[in-house]
């Protein structure tokens, strides 16, 4: 499978506030929110396919997304929008300020993922059993 | 039918407060002046709901909530107070008077947001000033690590950049706009320069500027050519009324608060030329009044325990993310916030092994993993409360509907827990 390095950051998007005010259960929220956005010349590097799903793993953990093109983006370097599924991927330590490292994190991005994406209910009942 | 006019939106630290709503039947059929996340907060504000009080996901009464909750929090020995940011000022106040009472330790979510930004502060001060002045005066607006046309939609209409006030009648056309981020972002598309810098290079680029600024020589520095660097200062330099707006690009990279201070002694070296100021880009429309309230009541803003009765300030220790990952306390009390879906996952697993108690108007992760769960009316819709925005500037909101019946405020079902506690105690 075919695997790339990238920096990750993660951050808010309009379309994630418009979902999180119809609610954290709606679709739209979760819409606003299971994705990677990735440059194009990695998601060749990756040899994505619009319909794949890709998995996204770094000492914190992982998650398995939806992805989508960006010319916003320098190569090597990925967003996600806040929310459940990004913060798999984010640690506890704070190095005394209080403050994770949600911003600049490394992460390995594989495609095509194998592995089906969790819905919201799964990754609250995951959290809840400590997994 | 009815229309009410100058409301104040509680979604952003922008606090529009020009909103106008269409009444009908207690129900919100139209908004005006709204930005696409207002809309969708005032017209979708009666979809997943929280419906009724929940122990363990069963509907209970609100009585027999309120005493587990009170149950909970009198015989933990260190509970967790959180959130607080999207609700009004009041509530803030009887969630401090809880953190007492039970000798807790209460924390906002600036924690996960501008907290690196008021460590900052608190070691070198701050250049602020009113979004107000900002639009009848700026000339030069730089938006380092924020991106304002997805996140504070507003903000560039209303404030900033194609703002018309006092003395900047001409609005867009005589203001120069900066983006300085390291993607190009919708807000990167629209200034008339954008800065991309390599992640986590902020700090180095700051003091570079600073150097620069001081008349000093630069080299290439964070993937900015020197020439980018000196024509940056020198503009900075020359502007009339220059202000940074930073977001979370700064706070929550490399550097953290380390990016705060440097920002703001470029700001202070700038203020040997001209005028240049700088605000935090604050996210939830009252994390600044959690960040007030918490400050005039105990004399810190966020991260202040009161395990010995009086109160104790240690960002990195009372902080939220740090006593979850560490196994401090024992109980959390939510607040209007949804830490399940804001913290990393592995500080959740660690908050899903205490009983939490949560406060929300809608179903969220949060709610989901609760212990207790009591929905609330929503402030600034169905309750009235005063919140700050992202300048310090209080504005009142407004209530436009009726709750459904028997719902309270956050206030409200604060004070009986209060009432409760005290009972026990």
């Amino acid at each position: 499978m075919k695997k790339i390095d990238v920096t990750l950051i993660s951050g808010r998007t309009t379309q994630q506030g418009v979902g999180l005010e119809e609610g954290k259960t709606s679709e739209a929220y979760t819409k606003s929110v299971d994705y990677i956005e990735l440059n194009s010349s990695d998601a060749e590097k990756l040899g994505l396919k619009e319909e794949y799903l890709v998995k996204v793993s770094n000492e914190n953990g992982s998650v398995v997304l939806k992805w989508k093109k960006t010319d916003g983006l320098d190569s090597g370097i990925a967003f996600i929008p806040y929310g459940p599924w990004a913060n798999q991927l984010f640690g506890y330590e704070t190095e005394s300020t209080g403050m994770p490292w949600f911003k600049g994190i490394p992460a390995l991005i594989e495609g095509e993922s194998k592995e089906n994406m969790l819905t919201l209910q799964e990754i609250v009942e995951s959290l809840r059993s400590g997994k | 039918m009815q229309i009410v006019t100058d409301i104040v939106c509680p979604f952003c630290g922008c606090l529009c407060d020009d909103l106008e709503a269409t009444i009908e039947n207690n129900h919100i059929s139209k908004i005006k002046n709204a930005c696409a996340i207002s809309r969708s907060k005032f017209l979708n504000h009666s979809k997943n709901r929280l419906n009724s009080p929940t122990i363990d996901g069963e509907k209970v009464s609100l009585e027999k909530a309120l005493d587990a909750a009170a149950d909970i929090l009198s015989t933990s020995r260190r509970p967790l107070i959180y959130g607080l940011s999207s609700t009004e000022c009041e509530a803030i106040g009887k969630a401090v008077e809880i953190s007492e009472l039970t000798g807790g330790v209460i924390d906002n979510t600036s924690s996960v947001c501008h907290g690196p930004t008021i460590l900052a502060l608190q070691q070198v001060g701050e250049s602020k000033t009113t979004l107000g002045e900002v639009k009848n005066r700026s000339d030069l607006i730089i938006f380092w690590g924020s991106n304002p046309t997805q996140a504070h939609l507003r903000h560039l209409l209303r404030y900033s950049g194609i703002s018309k006030g006092l003395y900047t009648s001409e609005g867009r056309k005589k203001r120069f706009i900066i983006a300085v981020d390291i993607r190009e972002t919708a807000t990167a598309k629209m200034a008339d320069q954008f800065i991309k810098i390599k992640p986590n290079k902020d700090f180095e680029l700051l003091q570079a500027l600073s150097a620069a600024v001081r008349g000093y020589e630069v080299p290439d520095v964070a993937g900015v050519s020197k020439d980018e660097i000196m024509e940056l200062a020198n503009r900075m330099k020359n502007a009339k009324f220059g202000i940074v707006f930073f977001g979370l690009g700064l706070t929550q990279s490399r550097g953290r608060h380390m990016n705060i201070d440097a920002a703001v002694m470029l700001v202070a070296e700038l203020n040997h030329h001209t005028k240049f100021l700088l605000t935090p880009m604050r996210g939830h429309y009252n994390v600044a009044g959690a960040n007030t309230v918490t400050t005039w009541q105990t004399g810190y803003p966020y991260a202040v325990d009161f395990s010995r009765g009086y109160p104790r300030y240690n960002p990195g220790e009372y902080t939220s993310i740090d006593l979850l990952a560490k196994g401090e306390v024992d109980a959390a009390l939510i607040i209007a916030s949804d830490p399940v879906s804001t913290f990393p996952a592995n500080v959740v697993r660690e908050l899903a092994k205490i009983p939490v108690i949560t406060l929300d108007h809608k179903i969220s992760p949060t709610t989901m993993l609760s212990k207790v769960a009591l929905p609330v009316a929503t402030a600034g819709i169905e309750g009235e409360g005063t919140a700050y925005r992202m300048d310090g500037v209080p504005l009142r909101l407004s209530k436009l509907l009726e709750p459904e019946e028997g719902v309270k405020t956050d206030a409200e079902l604060l004070d009986m827990i209060i009432e409760r506690i005290g009972g026990k105690r």
